[in-house]
């Protein structure tokens, strides 16, 4: 095992070998939930013995295509994924970000980026053998990787990815891609493999497909998907995209949900409001955030900028061009893209579909572009007559908010759609 | 049975008495350290001057700041609930109540049955709140009605800041001590444009543009609700009692559960 001081990557290890442990032994716990750790714990082990192994780390931004790192054999370390599963599993992220802001990076930069930089700087995750990043979606990341590059003092590929989607677009990130392929392949001496990429899209266009048909399931009153469980969607797609286990499990959760809705049995005891989720919930209070969910009968039915994929399909024989193609079709992509009639439009379309009470927009500070969505999106919500609480919060920093402070608006928003 | 509403807030808790929908008596005491005692002494007083029992018939519902902490309350409702309730019973037309109470400052939006539509709120910093304006009338030496009489004689406020207290005061500072200083109307009417200009950027946030109504103790500031009207160009609906609004919705509330248990 790695020796690094205050090890953030064995404490997200061993708190997942923990919960493991509480699940596996409680049989009311679904079987997909404790697929979902174990895939966690695969992955964090995997990330925190790489060097022993002597295995080659590639750091990467959120909405990178790990699909290629994966096809390559190489070892994947999700950087604003795991400042959020340290947060989500130790409590607290105060001691990386105080070391992002000894850096000299202002409190107003995106938490996650922050505190991903002061991890690295502080020796508390491994430092990679190379970082790839890239503008897709989040412009945070443009900046972050060139920082992540110098305090790690590794070789870096910025990927760059074009704002529209027009076909000469499409080509062009493609060339983009093989050029980060090259790159990847003169630092790491091993070849990507084709074959395997074809694999791992195929299967990621049937882990699209599931979750398509996951959420049609989760339009039944009551839903039969947790509260919050679409934090585990997300977590698939963003570390584990294209890989059997990922399959496995969201075959394994429809079967889940199938069975419940048959015997009638909600995610909550007593569904009372069905809510739309808009962006990211504080991941040191998710613990909270159940408990007062199913306390009031809350559950997230659907997430426009999460979990609604967009249209269109992968082509596994073309696999670069897949890739391409995912990059327009995730969920957030409508939040970063243009916001015009398509990106609004879904989020109507997703408060009709799935009888939405009411929507839950978790404004965190850092994030200055979805910050600005908010008024655009609670109008657009007003249209079809869905109230929207906003939550100033931030993803993993403390300091923002209290969780007296999101109780209290949480339970006034509730009243507030009961008393309508 | 009598329905009584309790509102905590940060530096006064207020309380109201109603029987059948009538108000009886409303009391402002000063908040103390325990939940408990701060609602029990409002009560007991409101309930002297209604002229009640010893120990009557009664149903509490509280709200505010600890509201949900007193033993002997049968419920405990959000100060929005209560605001949009007790302004309702006040003037069913009004369409949005401005809060501006001690520590907070909020606008809430309700539709025509008194039921809170959406709320906005300020609470992380004094700016815009009755503290910071407390603290400007004591920094100039003024009551709050002569802030507001010498704020009419202004043609144009001075440039302070709506964003932060602290700033805030530095500027009042400035202006009193610059030469030639600049006139106390103007700073006082730059105080109240900056208390505005925050209101006004709550009231385009969530949509409330028109029968509005004010509540809080700073309602009582006549100048700045003569401000806030001219900023808003409306004219401002100001309740008999700005202060209990949300103890009356609290009363109110306690009403209707009054009723549901008579019909059950």
């Amino acid at each position: 095992m790695t020796e690094l001081s205050n090890n953030k990557i064995q404490a997200i290890v061993r708190a997942c070998r923990i919960i493991l442990r509480m699940i596996e032994a409680d049989p009311d716990t679904r079987e997909s939930q404790k697929m979902y750790y174990r895939m966690l714990l695969q992955y964090y082990t995997r990330l925190r013995d790489a060097r022993e192994n002597g295995q080659f780390i590639v750091a990467h931004t959120v909405f990178f295509p790990a699909e290629i790192i994966l096809a390559m054999g190489l070892v994947p370390m999700h950087t604003e994924t795991t400042t959020w599963m340290t947060s989500l599993f130790t409590g607290e992220c105060s001691d990386i970000l105080a070391a992002g802001s000894s850096m000299g990076m202002a409190t107003e930069i995106c938490a996650p980026h922050r505190g991903m930089a002061g991890a690295f700087a502080n020796g508390a995750i491994p430092k990679p053998d190379v970082m790839v990043w890239s503008n897709m979606v989040c412009d945070n990341t443009a900046k972050s990787g060139e920082l992540v590059m110098d305090i790690c003092d590794c070789p870096g590929f910025f990927l760059d990815r074009p704002f529209k989607d027009s076909d000469l677009e499409k080509a062009y990130m493609a060339d983009e891609l093989r050029d980060m392929i090259t790159f990847l392949e003169k630092q790491s001496g091993k070849k990507m493999d084709y074959d395997r990429l074809s694999e791992i899209v195929e299967r990621t266009d049937r882990q699209i497909k599931l979750t398509r048909e996951i959420n049609e399931l989760r339009k039944n009153v009551p839903t039969p998907f947790s509260p919050l469980g679409f934090l585990e969607l997300l977590t698939i797609d963003y570390l584990f995209p294209g890989q059997p286990e990922s399959v496995e499990y969201l075959e394994t959760l429809k079967k889940e949900m199938e069975k419940a809705i048959l015997g009638k049995k909600g995610a909550v005891p007593n569904e009372r409001f069905r809510l739309m989720t808009l962006f990211i919930p504080p991941m040191y209070l998710m613990a909270f955030l159940e408990r007062i969910s199913i306390r009031s009968g809350a559950v997230s039915v659907i997430e426009p900028f999460f979990t609604f994929w967009g249209e269109g399909t992968l082509d596994a024989s073309r696999p670069i061009e897949a890739v391409v193609e995912k990059s327009y079709m995730i969920p957030e992509a409508r939040m970063y893209g243009p916001l015009g009639e398509s990106a609004l439009g879904a989020i109507k379309k997703c408060a009709r579909e799935w009888r939405v009470d009411g929507a839950v927009y978790y404004a965190d500070v850092g994030c200055r572009h979805s910050c600005a969505t908010i008024k655009l999106f609670k109008d657009t919500l007003a249209d079809v007559d869905v109230p929207v609480l906003t939550l100033d919060c931030d993803v993993v920093d403390q300091t923002v908010t209290s969780e007296d402070e999101v109780k209290e608006k949480l339970e006034r928003f509730f009243e507030l759609l009961e008393d309508r | 049975m009598l329905a009584i509403g309790i509102d905590i807030g940060s530096l006064t808790t207020k309380a109201v008495v109603m029987n059948d929908g009538q108000l009886l008596a409303s009391e402002v005491s000063n908040t103390l350290d325990e939940a408990d005692a701060s609602a029990s002494v409002a009560m007991t007083k409101a309930l002297e001057k209604a002229g009640a029992d010893d120990n009557p018939e009664k149903y509490v519902i509280t709200t505010g700041n600890g509201g949900k902490e007193v033993s002997f309350a049968d419920g405990s409702k959000a100060i929005t609930t209560c605001l949009a309730r007790g302004i309702y019973w006040y003037a069913p037309d009004t369409r949005a109540v401005i809060d501006i109470g001690a520590e907070s400052s909020s606008v809430v939006k309700i539709n025509n049955r008194g039921r809170v539509i959406d709320w906005a709120n300020h609470d992380k910093c004094a700016s815009g709140t009755g503290l910071f304006l407390q603290q400007m009338a004591k920094l100039m030496k003024l009551s709050f009605e002569e802030m507001s009489e010498l704020s009419r004689r202004a043609e144009k406020g001075a440039e302070i800041t709506g964003t932060c207290a602290v700033f805030a005061e530095s500027e009042v500072i400035s202006h009193v001590h610059r030469v030639p200083p600049t006139p106390l109307p103007e700073i006082i009417l730059g105080i109240y444009l900056s208390v505005s200009t925050r209101i006004k950027t709550m009231c385009k946030r969530i949509g409330a543009g028109e029968c509005l109504a004010v509540s809080g103790g700073v309602a009582l500031h006549a100048g700045l609700v003569e401000t806030l009207e001219k900023e808003l160009k409306q004219r401002i609906y100001v309740p008999q009692n700005p202060v209990c609004v949300a103890a009356m919705g609290a009363a109110v509330l306690a009403g209707e559960e009054i009723k549901k248990e008579l019909q059950q």
